[in-house]
């Protein structure tokens, strides 16, 4: 696995320079000037600069020092936010969203069915998405692994893999595993089958595990007739996940399940990175926040199950004063083109600050999807991911004008056609 | 002066109002119970200090709005208004005060948790042509939905039966206020949708399909059999009608009794679909003729000429290369929703737009939510399509007086004027923006308790 990831890197880097070289647009020295700069951490600044160097944030401020030579966008006093973050998508997968034919998949990579020409990519782009969290769907009790994507539309399938991005594995419960299997009379068709499929999967993999660091130790100690284990990718898989190097991410609804899976990690001794859905995260919003467990929720969902009917739109607000990170997030072809709309609705409801508000679709997803020293914010270092937006981002009139994404414009709104720079209508 | 004693209201954010929740809670309980044995509005209120959106006649700043008897008795500038003694007076400084809204398409009343099959009474499958479904035989006014959509300024909405038929039923046009459903009625049978927009096929064309009618040609075939069906009920009753007079007449005239008797014209049988169809073939109501691009939108439109029939159309998120011919028609619009997809290569703001693009060529836009759940999102609707070029009053519109006027309730609803029913919201701001909170709605008058259930699970909550 770790090997896996390694490779891919280094496909993303040569590409990367060889695509700049041919098509002309490498790295150059990127001045934003004029902008009222969102920076999500450090508060704003109104008529702010940013420096571009090298695809990253090299320089922020009221002035920033530039070479001569570098270009200037004049943001015209236009609002500058960091890129959005979708920290729930399953967009760019075609049908291959839910592997239905068994509840335990950890197995099934989802950058094996990233469809990388998918147009919802450019849309969201379009709305100011930068980078997205793909997942499996929620059919399994354990689902596969996410892909993280830039959403840099027009570049190559590689070039879109966001780099050295941490891995990530989607769990889910509730009714949709119930309904699934369920409705074939197979296990899982109630809460408790959901949980038991969980347990034994998870007991499995404690097993491989063990066979797997026995072998390991007979190796250490130079033990040359040591025979390795039969390798099983499912267990390889959920191995890691006890071995704490994937980020567990639950789909979830009600809170009772969620202080059931929150035992169910301190049994196998994992870590839940986040509750996605989390619609009743407010009624045990203490106890999240004292398992450093953030939610990707919905503004305002609610009804269309049962499980959501206790949703309430104060959900991300009352959970946020509780201490939990929040994020806004889609689940959504079309929600994921306005996730800038979805966070306005938290200072609506509850209160929250325009920071607090913008956090909620950049820094928090950032955490959740395990970037937030990359991206998220506009701080020295990071990624130059930005949006500059005709209006207040904030409302229902702000629309962006320009995405960029590690320095380079990916979607400019006064362009005929698509608005998209790297990629061709016809190509 | 007094202020409304509730914590939304003033303005408190959630934070400072906790810990006053409970007895306010209890009293905006309390409030609900009575206020559904009240039918009328009891006294006089007065809103003074808002900012007047009034649709009609621009926009009054520091005005005075005045409800009595259900109705607005007065509007204008504070200092030109006479507010009636006895009057409660509310100061709305800061406030902007609107029209209740009104949402074009929804399922309000109609389900309660999408999942839930019990819980839903959307249309009718077994048959494409079922007329004779009226959604207000099914309409469930104590649906937890309608309070959530009242509390953020939607006063008034059709309810239609959901698309997957040709015709699926007829519409409800209500008042999201009231003691019980005869009174948030306030048209049955308001218009009839027509939905030809492919998704009506039964197992979708090809050989494999074993249900009629798998093709566009087959609902077009078998809507046209209904009306022409229809025509001819229509002709058999009007026949039957002309024999009865004659023989009522011959009975004056004629006096032998045996005779008599064998003249007596029989009645057709009833059919109730044809039956429901004559208002629409007659143009005594309107058909809302759903279609989404191009060639559905012209077969649909010519298939409602051949019939006379009185339309407007639904949806067209599809027809952008025809937006002239769309015009030519001269009917209003139900646009969208405008967070429809746009085709794979269309411009991404191929839809967004689509509301101005219709604007420009002087077509009457109207908006709806097109949902249940999320009908309290209407307004966000309105606000995203200026960001794409419509004229902030007509997008205001498309959510008030233009609604009203297709729905043909314009008399009574759809702007702050003298006369019309006091449906009236109070926001911290702009109605169109999504992070606008409404303060306070009124309905026919009567002040609407601000909370529901989602509000009452946030106070047990904020408590714990």
């Amino acid at each position: 696995m770790l090997h896996y990831v390694w490779l891919t890197t280094t496909l993303v880097l040569v590409s990367t320079a060889a695509f700049g070289q041919s098509e002309g647009f490498a790295h150059h020295d990127i001045v934003i000037k004029n902008a009222i700069v969102m920076t999500v951490t450090h508060g704003n600044i109104t008529n702010g600069s940013i420096y571009i160097k090298d695809g990253k944030i090299a320089a922020v401020g009221e002035t920033v020092n530039a070479p001569v030579g570098a270009t200037v966008i004049d943001a015209g006093g236009r609002y500058l936010t960091p890129g959005i973050i979708d920290s729930h998508s399953h967009i760019a997968l075609d049908d291959d969203v839910n592997e239905a034919t068994s509840p335990i998949t950890p197995h099934m990579m989802m950058k094996d069915a990233f469809n990388y020409q998918d147009k919802a990519i450019y849309r969201a782009l379009a709305g100011g998405v930068t980078t997205s969290l793909l997942l499996h769907g929620s059919a399994n009790m354990i689902g596969g692994q996410a892909v993280v994507i830039k959403h840099k539309y027009g570049a190559t399938r590689d070039e879109m893999l966001f780099p050295n991005a941490p891995r990530s594995i989607k769990f889910a419960s509730g009714e949709n595993p119930k309904r699934v299997y369920g409705s074939r009379d197979q296990l899982p068709s109630t809460r408790m089958g959901n949980f038991a499929v969980q347990r034994q999967a998870l007991v499995e993999a404690q097993d491989y595990m063990r066979e797997w660091d026995s072998y390991n130790d007979k190796i250490k100690r130079g033990d040359k007739d040591a025979s390795p284990p039969k390798r099983d990718l499912k267990l390889e898989a959920l191995a890691d996940v006890l071995r704490g190097k994937i980020m567990v991410q639950i789909h979830i609804y009600r809170s009772d399940e969620m202080l059931t899976e929150i035992a169910m990690a301190k049994e196998f001794g994992y870590k839940i990175r986040a509750f996605h859905h989390a619609l009743e995260a407010y009624k045990v919003a203490d106890q999240l926040a004292e398992n450093n467990i953030a939610i990707a929720t919905f503004a305002d969902w609610w009804g269309y199950k049962q499980e959501a009917w206790d949703a309430i739109p104060w959900n991300a607000t009352m959970s946020m004063r509780k201490g939990v990170r929040v994020a806004i997030k889609s689940d959504s072809e079309d929600y994921t083109r306005r996730l800038n709309q979805e966070a306005a609705k938290a200072i609506r409801y509850g209160g929250a600050t325009e920071e607090e508000a913008l956090k909620m679709i950049t820094l928090n997803p950032a955490w959740i999807v395990g970037v937030d020293d990359r991206v998220g914010s506009i701080d020295v270092g990071k990624d130059a991911d930005l949006v500059i937006w005709n209006g207040y981002p904030l409302s229902s009139y702000g629309v962006p004008e320009k995405v960029l994404i590690d320095g380079d414009v990916y979607f400019d709104r006064s362009l005929p056609g698509l608005g998209t720079t790297h990629y061709k209508e016809g190509e | 002066m007094t202020r409304l004693n509730n914590p939304v209201w003033s303005g408190h954010s959630l934070r400072q109002a906790q810990g006053r929740l409970c007895p306010l809670l209890l009293t905006l309980i309390l409030a609900l119970t009575f206020s559904t044995q009240a039918l009328a509005q009891e006294k006089p209120i007065a809103l003074r200090g808002g900012k007047l959106l009034t649709v009609t006649h621009g926009v009054i700043e520091n005005g005075v709005i005045v409800m009595q008897g259900g109705k607005i008795s007065a509007v204008g500038a504070a200092s030109s208004v006479n507010v009636p003694s006895g009057a409660q007076v509310i100061d709305v400084t800061g406030m902007t005060i609107y029209p209740g809204l009104i949402d074009s398409e929804t399922q309000l009343g109609l389900t309660e948790i999408s999942a839930e099959d019990m819980t839903n009474d959307l249309v009718e499958l077994s048959d494409e042509i079922m007329p004779h479904m009226h959604t207000a035989e099914a309409f469930h006014a104590e649906s937890a939905l309608i309070p959530v959509a009242r509390m953020n300024g939607i006063t008034n909405a059709v309810v239609a039966p959901d698309s997957g038929d040709t015709l699926p039923g007829q519409d409800s046009f209500i008042q999201l206020f009231g003691s019980n459903a005869t009174e948030m009625l306030l048209i049955r049978d308001s218009a009839m949708p027509l939905n030809f927009t492919g998704d009506q096929r039964r197992n979708k064309g090809g050989f494999g399909a074993r249900k009629f009618p798998s093709t566009r040609m087959g609902l077009a075939a078998q809507l046209r059999q209904a009306f022409l069906d229809a025509q001819d009920y229509r002709t058999k009753w009007a026949e039957y009608e002309r024999k009865k007079a004659d023989a009522a007449q011959n009975k004056d005239k004629e006096k032998d009794k045996e005779k008599d008797k064998k003249s007596e014209p029989l009645p057709p049988k009833r059919d109730l679909k044809l039956e429901a169809l004559l208002p629409y073939l007659e143009g005594k109501k309107t058909v809302v003729l759903a279609a989404e691009g191009p060639s559905d939108l012209q077969t649909a439109v010519s298939l409602a000429n051949e019939f006379k029939l009185k339309f407007v159309l639904n949806h067209i998120s599809h027809a952008q290369p025809v937006l002239d011919y769309v015009a030519s028609l001269k009917v209003p619009v139900i646009v969208g929703p405008i967070y429809e997809a746009p085709k794979e290569d269309e411009r991404y703001d191929a839809v967004y737009s689509l509301p101005a693009q219709l604007y420009k060529r002087g077509v009457k836009i109207v908006f709806a939510s097109y949902s249940a759940h999320n009908v309290r999102n209407l307004p966000d609707q309105a606000g995203f399509a200026t960001a794409f070029g419509l004229p902030y009053e007509e997008a205001l519109k498309a959510i008030t007086l233009n609604a009203a006027e297709v729905w043909g309730v314009a008399e009574q609803l759809g702007s702050l004027d003298v006369g019309k029913t006091a449906n009236v919201v109070v926001a911290n701001g702009d109605p169109l923006d999504v992070k606008t909170d409404v303060k306070q709605v009124f309905i026919a008058g009567r002040e609407v308790p601000m909370t529901d259930r989602q509000v009452r699970l946030r106070d047990e909550y904020s408590k714990k």
